[in-house]
Formats: C-alpha cells, structure tokens, sequence
C-alpha cells in the first residue's frame, strides 16, 4: 500500500515538474544547437563549423556554391569575367547593399575585407600566395589581380573567411580581432553573442528574399550525450553536429525513417584516409603499401564503426566533384593481399609490423584501427601485425611533418568546393628527391610522397577549366592511386536533425546549412 | 594563569601561524605556476597545431607562432610570465586574445555558485542521514545509510551526472539538458551570480529560471557528495558522544538534549568544517566532469577547452587563480578551526 501512495506522488511530482518547472517558451525563434562554444565570429579569427555556420547567416559572400556545385552570384551582380591571361577577375557587385550598420556596400569593402583577411586571417594560407592586390577601378567593380592563373577561384569567391564587413565598423580592427560582434550584409542581424549562445534576428534591410523565420537561437553543448539527449526530449529545435557519436547518429537516423525527426545530409565531403610514410622503412616499399590497401575491408568498417553511414570510399575526391564517380584505388583482397606480402619475403615466419597511429581523442579513429587489426589478425595473422598506437590530435598534427609515423589515421574537410582542395593538400610537393617529398604539402600530411608528373600536371590544370581540369585532376589521383601514399577508407557527409515541427534542415554545396529557410510548419 | 592571558598567547600563535602560512603562499604560487608553465611546454602539440589542424603549411604556421610569441626562447617566455603574474596580469588568451583574468572572471561566478548549492545539497541529503544512522546504530536502517555514504561517494561522478541528465532531462524531461540560463531569455547581469542577481534585480522569473537550470547538476552533485557528510558526521558524532566529557555532563544531571545541541554536536562539527572548506575549495575550481556533462560554463568547462586548444596563457591563469583559491580557502579553515577549538595549538 505505502508503496503504490509512493509511487503515486512520485507520479505526480513528475508530471507537476513537466507542467511547471519548464520555463515559457515566449518567442518563436527556432533553436538550433551544436557541440562547443564559439569563441570569435570575426571571419578572419573563426575556424569552427560552427563559426562559419553563424557568419554566413550574419553575412553575405560574393558568390555562393548551390546544392550541385554552381556558382550563384550572391554580393556579386554577375559571374566573375576573367581576363584572357586568366590574372585577373573582374566582378561587378550588387548596388544598394547595405551593411548591418548602415553603410554601403561597395568596393571597398571587398578591398578592405580581403586585405584584412590576407594580414591577420588565421586560415589565410588558403589564399596561399594566389592574390597579389585588389584593384578598386569605380565603387561597384572589383578586380582580383592574381599571381599566377588558378582554377580554384571558385572555392575562395565563395570562402565564408571573405565575407565582406563593414569598413566603417571594423576601422579600429584592421588588425586585431572582433571576436564578439559582426557587422556583414547578411539575412540576420546578431542581437545578442556569449561563447555559448548568440541570438541573431531578421535584417529588415536585408536586399534579398527575407528569411522564413523569426530568429534563431544559437546554443552550444559540451558533449555529444547532450545534444542528442536535447533533440530527442526536444528541447531543442534542430541539431546541427559533425560531431556526434556514430551510435547517436543511427538512433537519429533510425527516428528520422520512422518520421519523428526529420534529417538533413550535406554532400559527402569529409574524407577519412590512412596516411602511409613513404619516405622510410617498411612502407617506402610499394608492394607492401599495395598490400595493406587490399587488406583493409572498408565495408566491413562502415557496417561496425559506423553502422553503415559513412560512405566506403577507393577514392579521395569526394563524389560531387566527379562526373563518373571512378573508384581507382584497389579493392579489398585479402588473397592478393597475402601473395605480394609473400613476394616481398613475408608471410613464411616474417612477420610485417606495422605501427598505426590513430587520434585517442577521436572515437572513430580507434574503431577503425581495431577493426583492421582485427579483420588482419582473422585472414593475414602470419603475415603482417598492427600495433596501435592511441595519440591525441595535437600532437599528431604536430609530429606529422616529421616522419615519425609509419601510418596514421587522418581525416581532411576541403577548404573550399573544389577536387584540388583534396588534391593539392595531399600531393602537391615543392621539392622532391628520388619520389621522396622534401618540402611541401605532402610532408605535412605525413605521406612524402612526391610525383614530379603530378606538379607538372597540377601546373597545367590552373591553366584549363571545365572538364579538362577535372580530366587533369582524375589523372592525378590515378597516379596517387597507383602509388599508394594514402589509402582512403570512407567519405562521410554532415548531418542535421531537425523536429517535425520545423522544416527539413537542407545544405549548400559548401556544406553550410540555409538557416533562413528553416520555418515552423504551421506557419 | 589568567584566561585573558592565555587567549592572548594563544592570538599571539595563530597570528604567527597565520603569518608563516601567508608567506608561504608566494612560494607555493611560485612552485604551482612553474610547473604549469614547464609542463603545458613539455606536452607535444602547440596552440598553433590545435587552430590550424593538420592543413597548414609551415610557413603559415610559423607565422602565427611568431604572432603569439611562441617563437621566443622559453627562459625569455618564462620571465615575462612570471613578471607578468607578479602584477596579476594572466595575459591574454592565445585563442581568442581576450585577457585570461576576464575570461576568469566571467566563468568563475558559475563555479562557485554551482559549488555553493552542491555543497548546500550535500549538507541537507547527508546530515540527517548520518543522524538516522546513528539514532539506528547496528540496525538495518544504520547499515542502510552506512552503505549509501559509501555509494555515493564511489559513484564517478561523470557517470553520476551522465546518469541524472539521461533520466530527468531526457526521459522524464522535467529539467534542462545543459547550461545555466533559457537561452530565449535575458538574464541579469549584476555580480555573474545568477540566483543572487534574480534577488536583487527582483526578477521571480530569472530566479525561477536559474533555479531550475541548477537544481539537477547542484543536487547530483551534492547527492554524490552527501556520502562524504554523513558518514563524517555518524563517525565523529558517535566518537563524540562516547567520550568523557559528555558522560560527565549527563552524570551532571544536564538533559541529553542539551548535552547533544551544547557539548556534543559543536565537537563533532569541527572535523566537518574542515571537510567542508577544503570541499568548498575544490568546487569553487570547478567540477570538471560535471561541468562538461551539463555544459555548465563555469571554470573547469573553460579549463577543460582551454587544454583541448593548447591554450598555454589561459590554462596557466585558471591554474593558478585555482591555486591561489584553494590556498586562501585552507588558511581561512585553518583560522576559523582554530577560533572554534582553543585546545589547537600552533
């Protein structure tokens, strides 16, 4: 009896708390939440999705890239016109623009922003050395002098870190940040900003179509537990995470299949890879490189790690970049695999050790080691035996360049919506000896390897456009893929889960999600 | 010996104690803050690796080094971080480039305030249970108690909490999952305490709103820490209530209710005084796992990001703000005990 009066009150205590501890939601903003805080909205300090989320939603770029990867004129009035030489761009920009504060958007503005970036910009070695000065001729006209032709335009005229801002309000921060306020051109205006939520409302001045909602509230949680204990007792509105454990993700995936959320896929852009050292013993041997790729099943590390949500992947250009999708590197096979293992006098009481590193504070990374080295142990136990080897990110980045690892499991996002922003930070390299990469990008993605062929060809792509550039690109990663100094293992796309009450979250080409087309569906 | 005499020996030992202890704090801060410095430079990895990732260049990457003066040679970057301390100036955050003691200073208020209603809930949970263990001693309720307090206190608290935020936010959804405010509401911003700021300010809402983001974190926190309470006090109070003293106060014909407000209980508070203040000092450093899990933005959650971003200056000025703290917090216990017991001598 006294247990069921218990169970009653705690029944009822249960259900008054529900009914009246909850505080009132008065707006109809949506809420959006991610994982981590947001130290600075200045383009030129943030370096978080996150970040770059928000200013493009406070901001406006000179073009935009849509859902396929076309050019969308957004600050622009036109596509950008390049001279017959290809070192300059010229673009014409859209008239009665004005910024958050008041002031015009003109030439100088994109002069301002872009010379801002170029000297205090955290990220700015994504210009490399490809801008070499910004011509203002009237106020709404702009030409881009470059240094030498490049083919990769697209990615920096549509780069969140170059989201023109107010000359006027950033006058005393030509060189400092501001990490707290931003004043762009953008379809929101930020009314309130703390590292853990910034509140951002409609421009009423805005000079294009008016976003379908009211506001959005911008919230941060420290881990994943949180973000998806908040979605599914919906305190929130929508999640928007990269972040997320995998397992989360499939229960949100499995909710999303029985219409209780709704989701949102980016295209597929975030390339996981194994980088293999080239440069020293034992993987300067090519068989042996050849041989771990047709050991690594990736199907089966899909289905474990990632209960098959993230995309196996023979190729590291991401599928949006290619018109037939080819897969170049060799498949999963482990016979194959065994027979060169032999040829190179392993397999017969000569063990192959192979270190392989993975980031400890990257969940994933660990899974994926554990599985190779388990699925290596059941077929090819004689022949080859990894040892891991758990280090936190930093100091992998950090080791990187100095050859200390034999392979390493990475991950790389493009800078910008181009199949060079894959290539090039992989395989370019500036100086290379004997196929060894002494000096360049290569040697900072631990690889060294370097192909004489390949900058050759990397030279000719920024000369050509359209699908010969991509033939030129398609041909680099076959000679990558002929020597192995990566062996990629999936492709994975950014995700957003939003309530059924708010419209499905949908993506750019860039990876950004439209916030102002987020709407409550009864409005 | 008069009485006055021997108080005033025994002020004339507790200003020197005191004395000794204070200008011990320089050195110990000194030790504290030397070994944060050698220990963030010996860790592999650089606040440039952690913003910039594996995608950067060298060339960029030196540029930015030389930018937050990582390039200097450490006995240079060492002086200059020492002499800054020396003036309270923690420098400026290498992520973010705001001064650390702002940053501090904004976070800080969180802690202790989640620190203060943890303790608060440990004290109402955990008292009253070592009293029914004691009133019950060696029966079933006695055991009941005695292995709560050792649960409680065995619990990892990141479990603890990951725990309560499954049941209460996501199940039965009667609390927030995280954080210290609605976020579509404005708070008041008087002192950084929010319940002491909805008092002043005179807002019913906010204090409602504050409450209700700290009642889950501050009572699984005090609950887990409630053990601590209650088995100190069933042990002392027991211990107390057997001695000398009180028999001859009961044989003295005085009431067991007076010998137990009167002789007894101040007795066995005193060791939980202490308990209580180094426990004070610990969570005003912040939960660290508590404050992860509820994405409380205290202290610790900034500590915990800070060393994630290999953010040399901010990690160094958390750590000794923390020390410095803890160090205040012990010599006030170390005074106040001895104020409360005259039988300390130093």
């Amino acid at each position: 009896m006294n247990k069921k009066v218990l169970l009653l009150i705690f029944t009822f205590l249960i259900s008054f708390l529900q009914n009246s501890c909850a505080p009132i939601r008065i707006s109809k903003k949506i809420t959006v939440a991610s994982s981590g805080k947001i130290e600075s909205i200045d383009p030129a300090r943030a370096n978080t999705l996150k970040a770059i989320q928000l200013i493009s939603s406070l901001g406006d770029t000179l073009y935009e890239l849509n859902s396929n990867g076309e050019l969308i004129p957004e600050l622009a009035s036109g596509m950008p016109i390049i001279s017959k030489d290809k070192l300059k761009i010229i673009i014409n920009l859209r008239k009665n623009v004005l910024f958050h504060d008041g002031t015009s958007f003109n030439s100088n503005a994109i002069k301002f922003t872009f010379d801002r970036f170029k000297k205090i910009g955290i990220m700015n070695y994504i210009l490399g050395n490809k801008i070499k000065s910004i011509e203002t001729p009237s106020e709404y006209s702009v030409i881009i002098n470059l240094n030498k032709p490049s083919s990769s335009l697209n990615g920096l005229l549509t780069s969140v870190y170059l989201t023109p801002i107010s000359p006027t309000y950033y006058k005393d921060y030509s060189d400092k940040f501001l990490n707290e306020k931003f004043i762009g051109t953008g379809k929101y205006v930020l009314t309130s900003f703390s590292n853990e939520v910034q509140l951002i409302e409609p421009n009423l001045n805005y000079w294009g179509e008016k976003p379908l909602n009211k506001g959005i509230n911008f919230v941060g949680y420290s881990n994943s537990s949180s973000l998806f204990g908040a979605l599914k007792s919906k305190q929130i509105d929508v999640l928007l995470s990269n972040s997320i454990d995998d397992s989360q993700r499939y229960s949100l995936k499995n909710l999303s299949k029985n219409k209780k959320l709704k989701e949102g896929n980016s295209p597929f852009t975030e390339l996981s890879f194994i980088s293999l050292n080239t440069s020293s013993y034992p993987l300067r041997n090519f068989n042996l490189r050849l041989a771990l790729a047709m050991s690594l099943n990736r199907k089966l590390i899909s289905e474990k790690v990632s209960y098959g949500l993230r995309k196996p992947s023979r190729s590291i250009i991401p599928p949006i970049f290619k018109k037939d999708y080819q897969e170049m590197w060799p498949k999963y096979d482990y016979l194959k695999a065994r027979k060169l293992l032999q040829k190179e006098n392993y397999c017969n009481g000569n063990i192959l050790k192979i270190p392989l590193t993975y980031r400890s504070n990257v969940p994933s990374d660990k899974l994926i080691a554990l599985t190779w080295q388990e699925e290596i142990k059941k077929f090819l136990k004689d022949c080859i035996d990894i040892e891991l080897n758990g280090v936190e990110s930093t100091t992998v980045y950090k080791n990187l360049s100095l050859g200390i690892y034999t392979a390493v499991i990475l991950d790389w996002t493009g800078a910008y919506s181009d199949p060079e922003a894959y290539l090039n930070p992989l395989l370019s390299c500036n100086e290379i000896n004997d196929g060894i990469c002494k000096k360049g990008e290569s040697v900072y993605s631990g690889s060294f390897w370097g192909s004489n062929k390949v900058e050759s060809l990397f030279l000719e792509s920024e000369k050509i456009s359209g699908n010969k550039r991509l033939d030129k690109l398609v041909e680099i990663e076959k000679i990558a893929a002929n020597s192995i100094p990566y062996i990629p293992i999936w492709i994975s796309s950014q995700k957003a889960w939003s309530q059924n009450k708010i419209s499905k979250p949908i993506f750019n080409g860039s990876g950004i999600i439209s916030l102002s087309d987020l709407r409550f569906i009864d409005e | 010996m008069t009485l006055g005499l021997l108080m005033s020996r025994n002020l004339n030992k507790l200003l020197n104690y005191s004395l000794l202890k204070i200008s011990l704090i320089p050195i110990m801060l000194w030790i504290v803050s030397s070994l944060v410095f050698i220990l963030l430079r010996v860790a592999p990895g650089d606040p440039v690796d952690a913003i910039l990732g594996s995608g950067a260049d060298e060339v960029s990457r030196e540029l930015l080094r030389n930018k937050l003066g990582l390039n200097e040679s450490l006995i240079n970057q060492y002086f200059s971080y020492i002499n800054n301390i020396l003036r309270l100036d923690f420098g400026q955050s290498l992520s973010t480039q705001e001064p650390v003691l702002n940053i501090i200073l904004k976070s800080f208020p969180a802690s202790l305030e989640l620190g203060f209603f943890s303790i608060l809930s440990a004290m109402i949970i955990g008292f009253p249970l070592g009293f029914i263990g004691l009133k019950n001693r060696g029966k079933k309720t006695d055991y009941i108690v005695r292995i709560f307090g050792i649960s409680t206190y065995a619990i990892p608290p990141f479990w603890g909490a990951m725990l309560t935020q499954l049941l209460f936010s996501v199940y039965f959804n009667i609390s927030p999952i995280g954080g210290r405010f609605p976020i579509f509401q404005q708070k008041p911003q008087i002192t950084g305490f929010l319940v002491l700021d909805s008092i002043l300010s005179n807002n019913v809402i906010a204090l409602k709103d504050s409450l209700y983001h700290l009642a889950l974190p501050s009572i699984t926190l005090g609950f887990l820490l409630s053990g601590v309470f209650s088995r100190s006090l069933r042990v002392n109070l027991d211990k107390t209530l057997q001695s000398d003293y009180v028999n001859a106060a009961i044989c003295r014909g005085i009431s067991r209710k007076k010998v137990f407000l009167n002789h007894a209980l101040p007795n066995a508070l005193l060791p939980i005084a202490t308990i209580s203040g180094l426990t004070i000092a610990s969570l005003a450093g912040g939960a660290l796992l508590f404050e992860v899990t509820f994405s409380w933005p205290g202290i610790a959650l900034r500590l915990h990001e800070a060393i994630s971003q290999r953010d040399y200056t901010l990690v160094q000025g958390i750590v000794i703000f923390t020390s410095m703290l803890i160090v205040s917090l012990n010599l006030f216990v170390d005074i106040l005990i001895s104020f409360l017991d005259p039988r300390i001598e130093y």
